[in-house]
């Protein structure tokens, strides 16, 4: 229908429609490709030269020789599979546990419902940083009050240097990445929850369906919007995540990640010939993985 | 029936534990802040760490807005008085934050509509730009980005944070998403009716699209108050820091005085706390209202 | 099909309309953010008058890292309005930390930003900005007097192989390290330690630490190694504890995967009292042991003495009022230790503007070199010439505290070599965190040590 009444437009309304439109995005496309785009492109273009901040040992174009570096640099390859467990775990794990805190609670009194709803959203607002420097404080490993409580309770003999060893320090950054994402998935869910149509469940019960069935038949493929949505955000979120690995562990003990190689190669290690080329290359790197995932994700969203 | 019925029960009754468990998990954190912010050195210092207070003090307080002081209101181009920096680090946030709100829900409202309407040129390829970008952390694009601020003589200003975000196009593709719900029957009719496109959009448009607008302004407001990172890399001058970068600065700084930290991330954090209580109801119905058509 | 044929033409009509940017010379083709910042840009305008016919401007900014009082606003508040009372030169001061200080240097140089002065070391002002052609050659601020007055270790610092001088120094220390003197007398472990001298042996050290550790039964002291902030005390107690070196003598080759640290760094390893822990920087170990959680502190020197983590209660206690003793490393013969060198000075960022560069010398004259100089070096540092203003101003009487006058009797002198002028020195602390937090991870010591070398020595190669 929409094809057919397209083709039929006329010129001058095809054109009326082009320029209203553009009118229409113009204030969003004016940052948009300012601010995002031209970068991006910039960040491509610099990624083949050895830009860096001295410039009197730029000499300029040097093709692929920063991706193949890459390749060879192993904090890079370990900074990328970091990244990838924050995101493999986070995501799905920030998803089901807000769609099962949500799932017990959407039903509750109402008072309970929005404290509950309230507590798990605090870590929002209270923000990345105030979190995280708190939670640096809590998992000290000689007086903070994670190590105390558990001596105390006995479940530990010694000192646990939650943020100091590697194989630990990561699971406690997802751990407080995680408390700082299910606020917004948890309010989300309840709606959505909360708007199930009643009488396909009522039905659905009569015909003699346990929970189980009735949640995979019925609610799953109506809460699937806000799935695929809670996914999207939660993705980019993690994907942002730097204040955590930059004040809990500053990438140390298993914990660097591409986002936060990229600003120690650009602003720290500024001493390495070509640092600037470089930060770009694992940017374009890290942009082409997004991309592909991104691009899986929506692809799954749009079989369902 | 009985069976399944008294597993239900029990079923309610472990995730009620649990839920309280972890109740107790998300609270913790801000409960440490704010006993933290007001007890005394003897209480921080203590090797055995003070579940509560032995004596609430406003000595924390006091260090942190003795510590850095900065002109208050330059940001409006007063010459005001000097105070805590820690105080001006919540103007310039709460500045920062509703500036970054407005422009990107009104050039989002905007874009979203025309995406989502408007059959121009190009809206396809302009449409997947927009989704592939969405997820681009900023530190890929930092270098440029830094260099086109300062270019623009826009570096160690609140506007270096605020222009980025508004140009990152997830508020566009959420309001696009919403915009798709608007019957273009009704859009037709106002046509007929005369109506401009500019009036069109204020009087119907807007209208409809208004919750969505609403969740896309806390999502913007939060997230651009907890975008440390741009602020790092943006701001160099103490007067124009941010809460977050002003706490992670005294985290860095020397002294690690817990005590005056805690101070610091309470004044960040208390007063969008109190608001997010009282508007309660309003942040999570935008929130839901939006991702209605996710 | 047709929407990737689109998004290919899209993007190559970007990239055209970039490369005509470029041409033209303007990154930037959108002007409307630019109108739409008119109250936050007015006063940062104001800040740079371009009077044509003054020499001086008007306005300075200054960065400052913490070193000792430098970092109090208080203080350096004082000392900016005398300056601004006398020349009529306006100074903004920031306050930079060692966590963030140098990304935010380097960011502010990439934007073009950077302050007209910064107070730091030769690792940074010589070897690295100076070295980049950012900083302005000061030699012409350093007359025969000076050259006289200036103590020969801090003047040799400043100034680089080829003759041009980026830093222009206000005052010194060296890095030691302290104990706690009543637990070490609680685990009767001051046995071990010779107080006079404040020197002890590696072996009594080894005794010291387990009787600590059987004492108190749990870490005593940290091998820091979080990947930020200061890394000056490991590396001291490292290459003291065996006679190792750290670089070679001319500063262009590392030397930690010398037998000699790697018995060191093993030793370390194996001492249950003391633990490579990457989640403490330098200033955490410096708190820890203020607050008695730690019974030693590698991570120290005279201003922490005066004035233990910066907390303003009291010199030489902890919180609890326990007695810090400040000691040099242990050495395998007892022996002094070659104490870690800390001299800072002032540079002066390259902008292009004379007059900017002339306001910046004035300050840096008043502060280094005249009857203010006294006033302005740092609590428990020490000055690093005999007299300032060609002589008029007697900096020898500079304190009348006996802790840091002992200090400066018994300490300073025993300072070693300044080796951190060595090219590539942001990247080799890193490197230097990364192998301490391989060791502490389990990785065998000859190991992690050799591969940690071999890394830092590619850091330094590339850099120079």
């Amino acid at each position: 229908m929409e094809k057919q009444s397209k083709r039929d437009m006329s010129r001058t309304l095809q054109r009326r429609e082009n320029i209203s439109g553009y009118l229409f995005m113009l204030p969003s496309l004016v940052f948009f490709v300012g601010f995002v785009v031209i970068p991006m492109f910039l960040c491509i273009g610099m990624s083949f030269t050895d830009a860096n901040l001295n410039a009197k040992t730029a000499t300029g174009f040097v093709g692929l020789t920063n991706f193949v570096n890459l390749w060879q640099d192993a904090k890079f390859l370990d900074a990328l599979k970091n990244t990838f467990v924050l995101v493999v775990v986070t995501v799905p794990a920030v998803t089901l546990f807000s769609l099962w805190v949500s799932s017990v609670i959407y039903k509750m009194h109402s008072a309970a419902l929005s404290a509950f709803r309230c507590i798990f959203y605090l870590p929002v607002v209270t923000g990345s940083v105030a979190v995280t420097v708190v939670w640096k404080w809590i998992l000290d490993n000689y007086n903070g009050i994670l190590n105390t409580a558990l001596k105390g309770a006995g479940i530990i003999e010694k000192n646990i240097n939650w943020l100091g060893t590697s194989g630990i320090a990561i699971w406690c950054i997802i751990l407080i990445m995680f408390t700082t994402y299910v606020g917004q998935p948890i309010v989300l869910y309840v709606s959505a929850l909360g708007n199930v149509d009643q009488t396909l469940v009522e039905a659905a019960q009569v015909d003699g369906a346990t929970n189980f069935q009735v949640f995979w038949r019925i609610k799953w493929p109506q809460i699937m919007p806000t799935t695929l949505y809670i996914l999207v955000i939660t993705t980019i979120n993690t994907f942002q995540c730097f204040a955590l690995i930059q004040l809990l562990t500053s990438g140390g003990s298993g914990t660097n990640t591409v986002m936060y190689y990229i600003y120690q190669t650009a602003f720290k290690l500024t001493e390495q010939p070509g640092h600037f080329g470089y930060a770009n290359a694992m940017g374009v790197m890290l942009a082409i993985f997004i991309a592909i995932l991104s691009a899986i994700q929506f692809k799954l969203g749009k079989e369902k | 029936m009985k069976i399944s019925s008294g597993r239900t029960k029990a079923y309610k009754v472990v995730s009620f534990i649990i839920l309280i468990l972890l109740a107790v998990l998300f609270l913790f954190p801000l409960y440490w802040i704010i006993t933290g912010a007001f007890k005394p050195a003897a209480d921080i210092y203590n090797q055995e760490p003070v579940w509560w207070p032995t004596e609430w003090v406003a000595k924390n307080f006091e260090n942190l807005f003795n510590k850095r002081t900065a002109a208050l209101f330059s940001l409006f181009g007063i010459d005001g008085p000097t105070g805590p920096a820690a105080i001006r680090w919540l103007i310039n946030t709460v500045f920062m934050s509703i500036m970054a709100m407005i422009l990107t829900c009104l050039t989002a409202a905007l874009a979203g509509y025309a995406l989502a309407k408007k059959r121009f040129r190009g809206r396809a390829v302009l449409f997947g730009l927009i989704v592939c970008a969405m997820a681009l952390p900023k530190q890929v694009i930092l270098i440029p980005l830094l260099k086109e601020m300062s270019a623009l003589n826009l570096y160690d200003t609140l506007w270096a944070v605020i222009i980025p975000t508004v140009g990152w196009p997830f508020g566009v593709f959420l309001m696009k998403q919403f915009s798709e719900g608007i019957p273009g029957e009704i859009l037709e009719a106002a046509r007929i009716d005369g109506a401009g496109e500019l009036k069109t959009f204020s009087t119907v448009v807007l209208p409809m699209v208004k919750p969505g607008i609403g969740a896309l302004a806390i999502f913007t407001f939060i997230n651009t108050w907890n975008d440390y990172f741009m602020q790092l890399i943006m701001l160099s001058s103490n007067a124009n820091y941010t809460s977050p970068l002003g706490i992670a600065t005294l985290q860095a700084e020397g002294s690690v005085d817990m005590g005056l930290l805690m101070a610091g991330a309470a004044l960040a954090s208390v007063p969008i706390i109190i608001v997010f209580l009282i508007f309660q109801k309003y942040f999570t119905q935008g929130i839901t209202m939006g991702a209605v058509k996710g | 099909m047709k929407t990737i044929r689109k998004a290919l033409a899209l993007v190559l009509a970007l990239c055209m309309v970039l490369a005509l940017a470029a041409c033209t010379g303007g990154t930037e083709p959108t002007k409307a953010p630019e109108s739409k910042a008119p109250e936050s840009q007015a006063p940062e305008e104001t800040k740079t008058p371009d009077e044509p016919g003054t020499e001086m401007a008007e306005e300075i900014t200054l960065w400052t890292y913490p070193v000792g009082n430098w970092g109090d606003e208080a203080n350096v508040k004082s000392i900016t309005d005398a300056f601004t009372a006398d020349t009529g030169i306006k100074v903004t001061v920031e306050y930079l930390d060692y966590t963030n200080g140098d990304d935010k240097v380097n960011t502010a140089i990439t934007a073009g930003n950077q302050p007209d002065l910064v107070l730091e070391g030769p690792e940074r002002l010589v070897a690295n900005w100076g070295a980049n052609n950012h900083m302005v050659d000061l030699s012409d601020l350093l007359d025969d007097t000076d050259k006289k007055e200036l103590l020969p270790a801090p003047q040799n610092a400043c100034v680089n192989d080829a003759g041009k001088m980026y830093e222009y120094p206000l005052c010194m220390t060296a890095h030691c390290m302290a104990i706690n003197k009543q637990a070490f007398e609680a685990a009767d472990a001051l046995q071990y330690v010779d107080l006079e001298n404040r020197t002890w042996s590696t072996e009594n050290f080894i005794k010291a630490v387990n009787a600590l550790y059987d004492h108190f039964g749990d870490t005593v002291g940290v091998v820091y190694c979080n990947g930020q902030g200061g890394d000056q005390g490991t590396r001291e107690l490292v290459i003291n504890m065996y006679g190792g070196t750290f670089t070679n003598a001319d500063h262009s080759k590392l030397t930690w995967d010398d037998a000699k640290n790697i018995k060191a760094f093993q030793t370390l390893y194996d001492l249950d009292g003391i633990a490579y822990d990457a989640s403490v920087t330098a200033s955490d170990e410096i708190a820890k042991f203020y607050q008695g959680v730690l019974k030693m502190a590698f991570c120290w020197n005279s201003g922490q003495q005066l004035n233990p983590n910066a907390a303003d209660t009291g010199e030489g206690k902890t919180v609890t009022g326990d007695d810090i003793i400040f000691m040099c490393q242990p050495t395998e013969d007892g022996s002094a230790s070659r104490l870690g060198g800390g001299i800072w000075g002032f540079g002066i960022f390259d902008k292009g503007d004379a007059s900017r560069i002339a306001a910046a010398k004035e300050f840096i004259k008043w502060v280094c070199d005249s009857e203010h100089t006294v006033d302005c070096v740092p609590n428990g540092f020490f000055p690093v010439r005999s007299t300032a203003a060609d002589g008029a101003s007697d900096l020898s009487a500079f304190t009348d505290n006996a802790m840091v006058k002992e200090y400066f009797e018994v300490m300073l002198p025993r300072m070693g070599d300044y080796y951190q002028v060595i090219p590539g020195w942001a990247g080799i602390r890193t490197e230097w965190w990364t192998m301490l937090q391989d060791i502490g991870a389990g990785t065998p010591v000859e190991e992690a040590v050799a591969k940690g070398t071999t890394a830092a020595n590619a850091v330094v190669e590339a850099a120079s």
